[in-house]
């Protein structure tokens, strides 16, 4: 009681600090960007203050940043030309949870779990399950420090229910996946400064060499991001570099969340040639130590797909054991002991040359069409959950370290996965529009599959985006200056979908055969485009999920920009699948023997944990509305 | 029947205007070197005069109703000057006689037969000549407006209240032009090959400065064939990719300044988007200088030592420049789509140079909408580089929009120099690579 007091105490004391700092620095006359007497270096960069404020939760960031852009061109070195070093360099501190004690050290709670046929009540305090055979509990597993998996979300509802332990892996340990989802407080707040150095942003060396034939070769060796496609939001040939989705779910700038690799570019520049107006082709090495994507860490502000916070509620039930809401005949609150359901361990690919990634990009331009064929050999950013790990028969009492088909008990890999694709662009004079498509095939991506005794498959996927961009006068609201409007459908194909229906419920890949989701942009400008405002319109048809992000963009001075919007979610939220709670792992004792997997008595559906993959990253966050204030001074 | 009518008119008109209209040498001689018998003048203008509220309306009739306003209302002068003669260089005027009698539009706006380089159309225009309009406008097209290539490099670009005189932005640019075909003074000449799909000219923008611009950069190509619509791109720093452009960004404020990209050196834009009307030949001032002989602008200095043109007058919004007595051709420019957001631009384009030093630009409604000029510095008398280069130097420009009262002031540091326009930096590919 005597923290949480604290807490609160402190917060009155804090509230306005991050704003006020920032506000400070963007008015000092230290923050100036320099460059040198013979221009050949510049630095220049920005500090930032952005706070948003969650619908009934409070504060959900509070960030402030400092990011330093150098460029040093060196001119001519040898037989190289054009050579020059390029650096971003960004720190940022996010202080919401010393405002906002839903998240940080002092989250979470004790939490109830919900046992539908009364035994041993409706509802039992965590760890408070029935008994197994095989144990209970770890002993530190304790009730505090939790928040039920998805309860921000949906009830229970007569489904499955894990708790999550939300504190840093700092304060409890409990769930963390080393060396996958294991930050303290420190990286948290500070994400940039973890092992892999992510406060250098960027840092390349460019070089050109010229040919004798009036070609060019062109190369840049050091920490980037590497931008293949066309389209905004999406990400069909935009690959190359991992995500941060713990920044702010899917709404930030790419180029602010791409996780930037070491990597190596090598490019043949034919430019024009008989056929071709522009003709290039790429070569793209990532000879970084394998990185994910950052889902969100459970406990944190964002978590695409909730997705974090599942993890460390089945790590946590892996290596602590763990209740369970309405699990034993699928209504009574269940006490698992260790090593028998969750998630084990991630293997995180180790730097080797196998391990490295690859890419080629041939791009041009020909008759008023711009074009790029790619292709990348690469380890997916998004981790696939293997289940037949081995694991222990909670009925025996005794360990087997088996493997059970069916059983919801995983580890998390990342899969080699091959694509190739392609883009291009044009303009139609008669629609007065530019037309933007890009598509690729993959293989070797993998999906939750509870049709199959692993529960996972692997399909190939074909991905698509078609785009609209069209330049249109909008009188009323503005008849000196043109709207931008633009329009994007994305689709993806699973081309080795399984779904089944059964006994009234979904069983198989949540993710929809075939879905699509549409984006639309409305941008104008006043005042000389000091003041900007716009709106962008997100719909999941699967989930039948919308978000609306109306924002406002003053350019103040032309160092100071204040933005002003809101995050809006609308339409369906969280969605049921076939849970496995039917999947009769251990006969007898969850049934017949023999009809492990048997879909005659799968019955069972709830939202957690396969619902996620069914609402989408919108849906998933339909109760994430925010409104946010962004003050960014750049020199 | 009646089709059939139509068609021998026109083939008629065209023939009757190709012969009645065909040049000479002397009306090479003529085109090039208006002044070459004299400077024209006009009753008690006298150079080192100035022009200002009370004694405008004495020169109304040499001073372009936009600017006459300005001075009427007390929120410019002119400066008058000699006038000098803009000799561009031989090598242009030379083409312009090598194709003699061998140019000649086609039976529509936006086609041209026979045109290797030089000037395509050098004689004298006539009011009798329906299509003397789209001649003019082919001249300027084809024109020696920055040679075979040049560069703007830096280019400060200044948004302005013209009530309070806030400067609101200041953005940093390069400018680079060139053109890939009918060169007629650096090799290759007279066209850069490979070029597969004829691109006549490009322009290469890049901005600089404030931040929340760098890294943007456009590209734009401009087609041999009139009748094909530019390909323009855009590359956005914050998304790192280049995007292409829809046309009608062309007629929308460029980076929210009041200039279109279809305003870039009087009109930027292909001959057949526009109904072309020449409207007579008048002797006016329009603004000439030698940039050298300026009181220039502290601001800004260059290290080599160049400086800007000085802004003064309201809201800091007219070049401090001298003016020029000069012949120009007075030609209108009304959109074919209905939707572009003016009405019409009148155009004052200089004879000797074809360069448009002033445009009057209407609004939808016809009401005056924006008053566009470009100064013009002799090259002689500017940077060492551009000494001979025989190309009249876009030094200074001012849009004012008086509707908005708000204005977007130039100051160039205008660049002969083929070493800063390599082919290469006119790609696609260049956009990506130059991205930060």
């Amino acid at each position: 009681m005597s923290e949480i007091t604290n807490s609160v105490g402190r917060s009155n004391g804090w509230r306005r600090l991050p704003l006020i700092a920032a506000v400070g620095l963007a008015m000092s006359q230290n923050a100036i960007a320099y460059t040198s007497e013979d221009g050949t270096l510049e630095i220049n960069g920005f500090v930032e203050n952005a706070t948003y404020q969650r619908n009934g939760e409070g504060l959900s960031k509070v960030r402030n940043t400092a990011q330093i852009e150098m460029a040093k061109t060196l001119g001519d070195v040898g037989r190289f030309s054009n050579v020059g070093v390029y650096g971003t360099f960004r720190a940022t501190y996010d202080a919401v949870d010393h405002f906002n004690d839903r998240f940080g050290r002092s989250a979470g709670g004790p939490v109830f779990m919900e046992s539908t046929s009364g035994v041993p009540a409706s509802s039992v305090p965590y760890g408070g399950g029935i008994a197994l055979p095989g144990g209970g509990l770890e002993p530190g597993n304790v009730n505090d420090g939790l928040v039920l998996l998805g309860s921000d979300l949906h009830d229970t509802d007569g489904g499955v229910g894990l708790a999550v332990p939300v504190r840093p892996c700092d304060k409890d340990s409990r769930g963390c996946i080393d060396g996958y989802m294991d930050a303290d407080t420190n990286e948290l707040r500070s994400p940039e400064f973890n092992d892999r150095w992510d406060f250098i942003r960027e840092l390349y060396v460019d070089a050109s060499l010229p040919q004798v034939d009036g070609t060019e070769w062109s190369f840049r060796v050091g920490k980037q991001q590497v931008i293949w496609g066309r389209t905004d939001l999406f990400r069909v040939l935009d690959v190359l570099n991992p995500v941060d989705y713990s920044r702010h779910n899917i709404y930030d700038e790419l180029e602010d969340i791409r996780i930037p690799m070491w990597m190596a570019t090598a490019e043949k520049h034919f430019g024009a040639t008989e056929l071709f107006d522009d003709l290039n082709l790429q070569f793209v090495w990532n000879f970084d130590k394998f990185r994910p994507s950052n889902l969100g860490q459970g406990g944190s502000t964002y978590a695409i797909l909730d997705a974090g916070n599942f993890f460390r509620a089945m790590n946590n039930c892996w290596d602590n054991g763990c209740t369970v809401s309405n699990f034993a005949n699928g209504n009574t609150a269940t006490d698992f002991p260790k090593n028998v359901i969750g998630i084990r361990k991630a293997h995180m690919p180790s730097w080797s040359l196998d391990n490295t990634q690859f890419g080629v990009k041939l791009e041009g331009e020909t008759k008023g069409v711009g074009f790029s064929l790619n292709a990348l050999t690469y380890r997916s950013h998004l981790p696939s959950l293997r289940g037949g790990i081995p694991a222990d028969n909670p009925f025996t009492g005794s360990v087997e370290s088996d493997i059970f088909p069916y059983l919801i008990a995983f580890d998390i890999h990342f899969p080699r996965v091959n694509l190739i694709g392609g883009s291009l662009d044009l303009y139609s004079d008669s629609l007065k529009s530019v037309f933007r498509v890009e598509a690729a095939y993959t293989d070797g991506e993998e999906f939750a599959n509870t049709l199959r005794p692993r529960l996972f498959s692997e399909s190939d996927v074909f991905r698509y985006v078609i785009g609209w961009d069209r330049p249109t006068f909008i009188p009323f609201l503005n008849d000196r200056r043109a709207f931008l409007l633009s329009a994007q459908l994305f689709g993806q194909y699973l081309v080795d979908h399984e779904r089944k229906r059964v006994n009234g419920i979904e069983v198989g890949i949540p993710d929809k055969e075939l879905n699509h989701i549409a984006t639309f942009l409305m941008k104008g400008w006043y005042k000389n485009d000091r003041l900007s405002p716009q709106m962008i319109v997100a719909h999941d048809f699967g989930a039948k999920a919308t978000t609306l992000a109306p924002s406002v963009d003053w350019l103040i001075s032309d160092n100071l920009r204040l933005t002003v919007g809101a995050n809006i979610k609308v339409g369906d939220s969280a969605q049921k699948f076939d849970d496995c709670r039917a999947c009769n792992p251990f006969p007898p004792a969850t049934g017949p023997v023999g009809a492990e997997g048997s879909l005659a008595i799968r019955s069972l559906a709830g939202f957690e944990p396969l619902g996620r993959f069914r609402a989408g990253p919108i849906g998933m966050a339909q109760n994430e509305d925010e409104v946010q204030v962004t003050l960014r001074y750049r020199f | 029947m009646r089709v059939a009518k139509t068609i021998m008119a026109a083939a008629l008109t065209t023939a009757l205007s190709a012969s009645a209209f065909a040049a000479t040498e002397a009306d090479v001689e003529a085109s090039f070197y208006p002044y070459k018998n004299g400077v024209p003048s006009f009753a008690g203008l006298t150079a080192g005069m100035t022009i200002d509220q009370s004694n405008a309306d004495q020169f109304k009739d040499v001073i372009d109703p936009a600017t006459l306003a300005f001075i009427k209302q007390g929120w410019t002068t002119i400066t008058v000057g000699e006038t000098t003669s803009f000799d561009l260089h031989p090598n242009y005027v030379q083409a312009t006689r090598d194709g003699l009698g061998k140019v000649k539009l086609g039976a529509t706006s936006g086609e041209i037969e026979g045109f290797v380089a030089g000037r395509p159309f050098p004689a004298e225009p006539s009011l009798d000549d329906p299509r003397a309009g789209e001649k003019l406008a082919w001249n300027y097209k084809y024109g020696y407006n920055w040679g075979d290539n040049a560069a703007i490099y830096p280019f400060y670009w200044k948004y302005k209240d013209m009530n309070s005189g806030k400067l609101e932005r200041t953005i940093k640019f390069n400018f680079h032009f060139l053109n890939f075909m009918h060169r007629v003074n650096q090799e290759p000449i007279p066209n850069i090959e490979p070029n597969p799909s004829q691109i006549f000219r490009a322009i290469y923008v890049q901005a600089l400065e404030p931040f929340d611009v760098k890294n943007t950069q456009l590209l734009i190509h401009r087609y041999e064939d009139d009748l094909k619509r530019d390909n323009a791109w855009l590359y956005l720093g914050f998304q790192r990719r280049v995007r292409r452009l829809a046309s009608g960004q062309v007629t929308d404020a460029f980076l929210g300044s009041d200039v279109m990209i279809e305003d870039f050196e009087g009109y930027n834009g292909r001959i057949n988007d526009m109904e072309w009307t020449y409207k007579g030949t008048k002797e006016m001032l329009m603004p000439f200088y030698n940039h050298n002989d300026l009181t220039l602008s502290e601001e800004h200095k260059e290290s080599d030592g160049y400086q800007f043109v000085e802004m003064t007058g309201k809201g800091n919004c007219f070049p401090q420049i001298t003016w020029q007595l000069r012949k120009v051709y007075v030609l209108e420019n009304v959109p074919k789509d209905s939707n572009h957001p003016i009405s019409k631009r009148v155009h004052y384009i200089d004879a000797q140079t074809f360069t448009i030093p002033r445009t009057l630009i209407y609004d939808r409604k016809g009401e005056l909408w924006k008053s566009w000029q470009i100064g013009q510095a002799h090259p002689d008398h500017h940077l060492p580089k551009n000494k001979g280069t025989g190309v009249a130097i876009d030094d200074s420009f001012t849009m004012v929009d008086v509707q908005a009262m708000h204005c977007t002031t130039g100051q160039f540091k205008g660049q002969v120099d083929p070493a800063l326009n390599p082919t290469k930096k006119f790609t696609v590919q260049n956009m990506r690579a130059s991205g930060r």
